[in-house]
């Protein structure tokens, strides 16, 4: 197999490496998977442009492999899924999230269900990459976050990387994978610049990464809420534990419970629905686990439970930012100090 | 759009393989009907009987390679392409021997050797898998045909027409199976369907229309659409009209739906053809009904005989 050519887990670059922006850093993953490997290909509305998934798509080595479809996001989702039944490594790409939702009977009762349904005598190499996340007004219907929604299906992996580093050697992960990953990338990150190594490189699909380290509060944010929650930490100098979960689905329960016991704090910033959610999942999971290492009960800070609002005011009340994520965290560490044994 | 006639040359050896499947696919079903009752089988049963000629005239054509898509209406059709009985049976029997191991029942079988990479419950969703793979074939992963094959309720479904319109603008090897039975469970087709089926095909691709309760009809026309698909020629669309003997689901017969055996039984209509061609004796159809039968006692056997699904070893 290609794959076993470069399966290696590469340190986080420490600086002074190339830099690459987020968006050609999955674009990177997408050419050399497809250099490596003939059976990878790319399949989704505009997926031919070079203006597609935001520039994402531009100057693949090998055009043929890139298929552009109607606007038919079910079907395409099966057409996805029965050439990955039938030996090749499909990646479904979308521009918007949003438009996941009209391809729901494929994603969640064919292509998280095939290998459960069968033992798992099935691979199912598929990926499925969506830009998430707000842009200029959009509005509810073009500015969703949805990976806790997807995240509760069995049978899919939910991938959120929040660097370029991350994006590139978790979507080669992705790619390599056997069985079907949702793979959401910010809008907001695509101009990010980060250190990226050249050559093809994986990362380990279910490893969290400390962004911050601290011993007064642990914060769990994933994607764009990881790199705000950051320049929150910056900002103010806070004594915050930052774990970027890196993939919501399998989630590194291990890393936020041993920090959570060191702090003995949690808040979850997460920029997606509230009810349910992915944070609603984190800080049960802690109570669950480790909840005599609590001092305060966990925190949460997502959108509000409504659809998105359009207008400027509107927009800049309903999402968080790293002004109201810093207060959040603040907060949480002027109450009580955990005790510490 | 063709109304074919039977090929009254077919040879002695393909007209016995077809016998054969249907005859196996009918006594299958009817023994299904038979211990349903009993509760042995603990997952809901969708029986074929009256629409064996389809399946089987179509899977004559297809090659284990070939990659066939499934829907609820499933044993049938996976046995006319292949699946072992005893792994049919086990899986009913709800047994780790099953297809799919126990975990799949009726209505989600699969047999990678033949060619048979999984079905669906959900109607007219597999449609667009059968496209992928043959997307797949055109992109280099082999030498095989996509086959979606599905009833004329799934034609309602919004995935029926963008199924059809990718593998057009592609010219993509597929072959799409209406199986039309003309009712969604109980709604028939004047209520269900405003369009005309064969209609909607055939501004996409070359579409044949055939008595799918005559098996050599069918294996005539899909001999023709499989070597297109297979050489090139795009999409083919075949239209089988049929008649569903029983209840969408269940062991019982379905009250709304009128049969005349004379007109409407595939295995009677081959049978009396090839009698009176002369190709098989009275006592060679009989010796071949209860060949079939004591089949069905092995794979019945095997069935019970095999353990059941070890819930501590179900991963998450």
């Amino acid at each position: 197999m290609p794959w076993s050519r470069f399966d290696c887990d590469y340190a986080a670059p420490a600086g002074g490496e190339r830099e690459l922006t987020y968006c050609h850093a999955v674009r990177e993953a997408i050419d050399q998977a497809m250099q490596l490997d003939s059976r990878v290909f790319a399949i989704g509305l505009d997926a031919d442009d070079k203006f597609g998934v935001f520039g994402s798509m531009s100057d693949l080595s090998h055009p043929e492999r890139v298929l552009g479809t109607p606007i038919s996001e079910n079907a395409m989702t099966g057409v996805a899924l029965g050439a990955a039944l039938s030996g090749l490594r499909p990646i479904h790409v979308h521009l918007r999230n949003d438009f996941l939702l009209v391809a729901m009977d494929q994603i969640v009762n064919y292509v998280a269900k095939w290998q459960d349904m069968f033992d798992r005598q099935v691979q199912v190499p598929l990926v499925i990459r969506s830009v998430i996340g707000r842009g200029w007004g959009c509005g509810a219907q073009h500015s969703q976050t949805l990976h806790g929604m997807f995240a509760q299906i069995p049978g899919l992996k939910v991938i959120t990387p929040s660097t370029p580093y991350d994006a590139k050697g978790l979507l080669a992960a992705a790619i390599k994978n056997d069985s079907p990953v949702l793979f959401f990338e910010h809008r907001w990150l695509y101009k990010n610049t980060g250190a990226v190594p050249e050559e093809i490189y994986t990362l380990p699909i279910g490893k969290a990464a400390h962004l911050h380290r601290g011993n007064g509060l642990t914060v769990v944010a994933p994607s764009l809420a990881a790199i705000h929650a950051l320049k929150a930490c910056e900002n103010d100098d806070l004594d915050v534990d930052l774990i970027d979960p890196r993939t919501i689905k399998p989630l590194d329960l291990d890393t936020i419970l041993a920090s959570v016991r060191r702090t003995g704090r949690l808040l979850v910033v997460d920029y997606d629905f509230p009810f349910a959610g992915f944070a609603a999942e984190v800080c049960a999971a802690v109570t669950e686990q480790a909840f005599d290492a609590l001092v305060a009960p966990p925190q949460r800070l997502t959108f509000p439970d409504r659809g998105m609002p359009a207008a400027g005011p509107l927009e800049r009340s309903y999402y968080p930012t790293p002004e109201r994520i810093g207060e959040a965290m603040r907060e949480l560490l002027a109450g009580q100090p955990a005790v510490t044994v | 759009m063709t109304d074919s006639q039977p090929n009254s040359t077919i040879r002695r050896d393909d007209a016995l393989w077809l016998l054969r499947r249907m005859r196996l696919i009918r006594q299958t079903s009817e023994r299904i009907a038979k211990l349903y009752p009993t509760d042995v089988m603990e997952t809901p049963v969708h029986l074929c009987i009256g629409q064996e000629a389809v399946a089987t005239g179509l899977c004559h054509h297809l090659r284990d390679e070939d990659k066939l898509f499934l829907g609820h209406r499933t044993h049938g059709p996976a046995l006319a392409k292949g699946l072992p009985l005893e792994k049919l049976m086990a899986e009913l029997y709800g047994r780790s021997t099953g297809c799919s191991h126990g975990y799949g029942g009726s209505m989600h079988l699969l047999d990678l050797e033949h060619g048979l990479p999984g079905s669906s419950a959900i109607v007219g969703g597999s449609i667009a898998l059968g496209v992928g793979a043959g997307l797949a074939a055109e992109l280099g992963a082999g030498h095989f045909v996509g086959v979606s094959y599905f009833g004329d309720a799934a034609t309602n479904a919004g995935v029926f027409y963008e199924s059809l319109n990718f593998a057009a603008l592609r010219a993509l090897p597929v072959l799409f199976v209406c199986e039309d039975n003309g009712f969604s469970n109980v709604m028939p087709k004047s209520e269900h369907s405003a369009h005309d089926i064969v209609g909607v095909a055939s501004q996409m691709m070359p579409t044949a229309s055939i008595d799918g309760t005559d098996v050599l009809a069918v294996n005539d026309a899909a001999g023709r659409a499989v070597s297109r698909a297979r050489g090139g020629q795009g999409p083919q669309f075949l239209h089988c009209r049929t008649k569903r003997w029983m209840k969408h689901q269940g062991p019982e017969r379905c009250d709304l739906i009128e049969v005349d055996i004379e007109r409407d039984c595939p295995i009677h209509k081959l049978e009396r053809f090839m009698a009176s061609s002369g190709m098989v004796t009275p006592r060679e159809l009989a010796d071949l009904r209860s060949a079939i039968e004591s089949e069905i006692d092995a794979a019945i056997e095997f069935a019970e005989r095999s353990p059941r699904p070890d819930p501590n070893l179900m991963e998450a």
